[in-house]
């Protein structure tokens, strides 16, 4: 019993030792802070001076930018969704045929895919767009991928997903032939679409249980 | 036992900042942006907005560690999912989105957890209440 007394007052005076300690470095920090502004302050006097030099480097950055410019346009015209539609092709693939491990794996790929994109390769003026789908379609690749087991909860954001999917196609196009295909019963009737690589109808909202329901809504 | 009381005590002192937001108004509030019945805007309230939003209203166990930690986490992960403060904040598709899945954990029963209710009991949901919520969440899509 003395033992844990004499523990706890020892544990309370090191907290309170600590916790002082913090508070009083902390105000020497702030006050290094004031100092620092107050030179600051003064270095920003002779400004006549600067204003020369400012000039000179604000021509050496605008030639800097245009070069940038134009690399960006360039790598813009290599920028390709193919690996994100390769992962979801997986992904709507491994719910086909009800497999919610394969599909949690293809999940997880598509999420590591989107975090990947090199930003700086898309279009500026798609930009706004593709990051809003690609946001969107990244936590529902996040959730399928941790879903496992629950293959009902996979398939509800595979329904977003497809759409994220379709719209990314609709706005960057697509080398590879797509279909995209429109189960009308799936959630309460309101139905769901998918992307599919063949015209065959595989449905991956219901699996095996209803394999060919489905229709081919339009052709990319 | 003296190490364990030792450890029970060290660990009271790491307590995390408070997801409390001190009574703000937001513009952009789930509640807000819907209209909606008041006993629908209470339930939400009270059944998600613990964890769903910028205003925890905390329990007192809530501050003691190791449930301190964890509890903050929690709403760290729930935040980052779904903040009902910043509703009016997403985008189109993202409420889309977030509608159907609100929807669906709550018709599933998969939320509020049931390792919230346990404690919180009137922020469990009965069927009727369920069916409330679900038939609301439907018209709005």
């Amino acid at each position: 019993m003395k033992n844990i007394f004499f523990s706890i007052i020892a544990l309370a005076t090191v907290a309170a030792i600590t916790v002082s300690c913090n508070q009083s470095s902390n105000k020497n920090s702030d006050q290094q802070a004031n100092d620092s502004t107050t030179i600051s302050g003064t270095q920003n006097l002779p400004s006549s001076t600067q204003n020369d030099t400012d000039s000179t480097m604000a021509s050496i950055d605008t030639t800097a930018k245009k070069i940038e410019q134009q690399e960006v346009k360039e790598v813009a015209q290599n920028f390709s969704i193919a690996p994100i539609v390769k992962d979801y092709l997986a992904l709507k693939n491994a719910l086909v045929s009800d497999n919610d491990k394969a599909a949690a794996n293809a999940g997880k790929q598509l999420y590591t895919t989107l975090k990947n994109v090199d930003m700086k390769a898309i279009p500026a003026n798609k930009h706004k767009q593709y990051m809003e789908i690609a946001e969107d379609a990244q936590e529902n690749a996040e959730h399928i991928g941790d879903n496992a087991g629950k293959i009902a909860h996979q398939r509800e954001h595979l329904a977003s997903l497809s759409k994220d999917v379709s719209d990314l196609i609709a706005l960057f196009g697509t080398t590879q032939k797509l279909y995209q295909d429109y189960c009308p019963m799936y959630n309460d009737g309101k139905g769901a679409v998918w992307i599919s690589e063949a015209k065959a109808i595989k449905n991956p909202y219901y699996g095996s249980q209803m394999l060919t329901c489905g229709s081919v809504k339009k052709e990319f | 036992m003296a190490i364990v009381l030792f450890i029970f005590i060290a660990i009271q002192f790491y307590q995390p900042a408070l997801n409390v937001d001190k009574g703000q108004v937001y513009t952009t509030d789930f509640t807000q942006f819907y209209k909606m019945p008041v006993q629908i805007k209470a339930m939400f309230q009270t059944s998600c907005y613990d964890c769903h939003s910028n205003n925890t209203k905390y329990v007192w166990y809530d501050y003691v560690q190791p449930a301190r930690a964890l509890v903050e986490n929690h709403i760290k992960n729930a935040k980052e999912d779904l903040n009902f403060n910043e509703w009016g904040t997403y985008s189109n598709r993202k409420q889309e989105r977030l509608l159907n899945s609100i929807k669906e954990q709550i018709e599933t029963k998969q939320m509020p957890l049931s390792s919230y209710t346990l404690m919180h009991t009137d922020a469990k949901l009965n069927d009727e209440q369920i069916k409330t919520l679900t038939d609301w969440l439907k018209e709005q899509e």
